[in-house]
């Protein structure tokens, strides 16, 4: 590799600190203070413990690592598999029906996140009308609810990260060559066979980005869960906060925070195999 | 208008900004008492009467929970020269040496504060905090939903309501009233106890849509929930808004808890801090002032200024009886990780 030239290192400085100091800085101290005993009654206390990094071990944090990774998840796969579609369509559209529907995908954005999320709450009101509809055709229990469970949680999630999943996918699928689906279904493709053999490989690095800007926030997700979920539903980043806020356990919520962030880096580092291999 | 017109324009609307303060407030005047308060905790007439009184302005900064405070004053915030967190976090502070002690000379309106109330609160010889304003912890239901509703914490236990009932997600809240409904006092350090109360919690939590501190208000008002744990005063406002609303006091008792007023240590305007805690106490003050924000000081003086409305509140003014229940939530010092590794289990079981 070659030696970075003076004007690379002075046009990249200012990044560079910048992400040393907000990102690098803060996570070192996160990292630390994991170490550090906790003072009974609150607070960072003076020496080194490795209590923190302990209280990992606790059996219930398994569960909650393996919630928060099957949440993520299943949100993921739902957001890439509605998106496929949406990128597809949009690709084949005109360039001014494309910049359009394009800017629909974006709108909804302009509105506050958190208050999407309370729009959500309503739509899925026990005393809504998409419950009583449901309670009307018997699917839905007098005393049952629509918010409270993992299910609000995933559709809540998938409406927010749809349009982070759509917008990589639609770039790459912008690239596509599609008279590549011409030739496959001239050699005797269904069209089916086409979209999954031709398309779907062709935008590949398309669907990896989409996965990492959807699974990789989805791990820290807090306010969702927060908001729409119920007594089982918490993630990791409740977890934290709670840690932070109601038992003033400053060291355990750093050594989850640390967790956290290794477990985030984990699918950075798969992609970076990949792309060497 | 072209853009050094503009400049030349705006750079005199600055200039003459400083002319446009009222008379009065040069001098003296510019004195500022900074509070750090729950957000919508003063009325604004007990505020206007202070400025007025002192020549001063009141600045008010706000915080969400007890722990927000601590970890803030604890990080040295400064600048402020009062506080108002409930009185387990006046201990808190107290205990970390964080407080100055209060000068009773400068505070003659605190003979007005209810004897009976001192005499279980946590600061009983007012050293370092002054009560401000308290309410229970309360149970609320729809009475359209509820069917033979009871005014116990065994509310929490009927199945028929599962799935529609909330609990505050605070662990000092929950266990606590578990506590209570098991006889013991609200505040206990026995591990027994403890542990007995985190069996009855975790079976509640069976019975329970989510943990809410705070949406829960809005939740019973519109038919969400149907039982819900929280505090009287917010349960009070939203009662407002749904007449099937239903605010019972738990027979059992419960947690009144109190906010007191205190002053952190490098506070600069301490004799100001001492006259506002002073107007607070004044019984025509106190009395607005709590009609307004829908709590009780205790303040005996202020009681006789009520409307009769506000008196008969069986929220704020229960039967003695009832009321005798009723304990403030305590500091727990070093046993806070005894509490925390229970509310643990209750949160993963």
């Amino acid at each position: 590799m070659k030696r970075p030239t003076r004007p690379e290192v002075l046009s990249t400085a200012p990044s560079f600190v910048w992400l040393v100091m907000f990102v690098l800085v803060p996570v070192a101290i996160i990292f630390a203070i994991a170490f550090r005993p906790a003072l009974p009654a609150g607070g960072i206390g003076e020496g080194w413990s490795l209590d923190a990094i302990r209280a990992l071990g606790d059996p219930s944090y398994p569960a909650l690592f393996a919630r928060t990774i099957f949440t993520a998840a299943v949100t993921t796969v739902l957001c890439i598999a509605a998106s496929l579609p949406v990128a597809y369509a949009m690709a084949r559209l005109t360039p001014v029906w494309r910049s359009r529907v394009l800017l629909l995908v974006i709108v909804p954005f302009w509105t506050n996140f958190v208050i999407r999320v309370f729009a959500w709450q309503q739509i899925l009101h026990a005393q809504g009308f998409v419950a009583d509809a449901l309670r009307f055709i018997g699917l839905l229990g007098e005393n049952d609810r629509l918010l409270g469970n993992l299910g609000a949680v995933v559709i809540v999630s998938v409406y927010t990260y749809l349009p982070f999943a759509i917008l990589p996918l639609f770039a790459a699928a912008e690239k596509f060559d599609f008279g590549l689906l011409d030739a496959a279904r001239d050699l005797g493709a269904k069209p089916l066979r086409a979209f999954f053999s031709v398309f779907i490989p062709g935008i590949r690095q398309g669907v990896v980005t989409a996965f990492l800007v959807v699974f990789i926030p989805m791990l820290g997700s807090y306010v969702v869960p927060d908001m729409v979920g119920g007594t089982d539903t918490q993630m990791i980043g409740n977890k934290i906060a709670q840690r932070n806020f109601t038992d003033r356990n400053l060291p355990e919520a750093a050594a989850l925070s640390g967790a956290l962030a290794l477990l985030v880096l984990a699918p950075m580092f798969l992609r970076r195999k990949e792309k060497t291999a | 208008m072209n853009r050094r017109h503009f400049i030349a324009a705006s750079a005199l609307a600055a200039a003459s900004l400083p002319s446009c303060k009222p008379k009065g407030s040069t001098g003296d005047g510019d004195k500022k008492l900074t509070i750090f308060t729950w957000a919508d905790y003063l009325s604004e007439e007990a505020k206007e009467s202070f400025e007025k009184a002192h020549g001063c302005t009141v600045v008010i900064d706000t915080f969400d929970s007890n722990e927000a405070m601590l970890a803030k004053i604890e990080s040295g915030a400064s600048g402020y020269d009062l506080l108002v967190p409930s009185s387990y976090a006046v201990q808190a502070l107290k205990r970390k040496d964080l407080l100055v002690p209060l000068d009773h000379a400068k505070i003659p309106n605190i003979k007005h504060v209810d004897a009976a109330y001192l005499g279980k609160a946590l600061d009983a010889k007012m050293e370092m905090s002054v009560p401000y304003l308290m309410a229970p912890t309360c149970l609320c239901y729809l009475a359209s939903k509820v069917p033979n509703p009871t005014d116990s914490w065994a509310m929490l236990d009927r199945t028929d309501l599962k799935g529609r009932v909330t609990l505050l997600d605070d662990m000092r809240e929950v266990l606590g009233a578990a506590l209570k409904f098991l006889g013991h006092s609200l505040n206990s350090t026995d591990p027994a106890q403890l542990a007995a109360a985190r069996d009855v919690a975790i079976r509640w939590k069976q019975n329970i849509a989510k943990w809410e501190s705070e949406q829960y208000k809005s939740g019973i008002a519109s038919g969400e929930f149907y039982l819900v744990q929280g505090y009287g005063s917010d349960l009070l406002q939203a009662h407002q808004e749904n007449a099937d609303m239903h605010v019972v006091v738990p027979a059992e008792g419960t947690a009144f808890s109190c906010d007191d007023m205190c002053i952190p240590k490098g506070a600069k305007e301490i004799d100001l801090a001492h006259a506002f805690i002073n107007h607070l106490h004044d019984p025509a003050v106190a009395a607005s002032n709590m009609e307004e924000i829908g709590a009780r000081s205790p303040n005996s003086a202020a009681y006789e200024n009520l409307s009769e409305d506000f008196r008969g509140s069986e929220i704020l003014f229960p039967a003695d009886a009832l009321f005798a229940k009723c304990e403030p939530i305590g500091d727990l010092g070093d046993s806070l990780s005894l509490w925390t590794s229970e509310w643990d289990k209750v949160k993963t079981a």
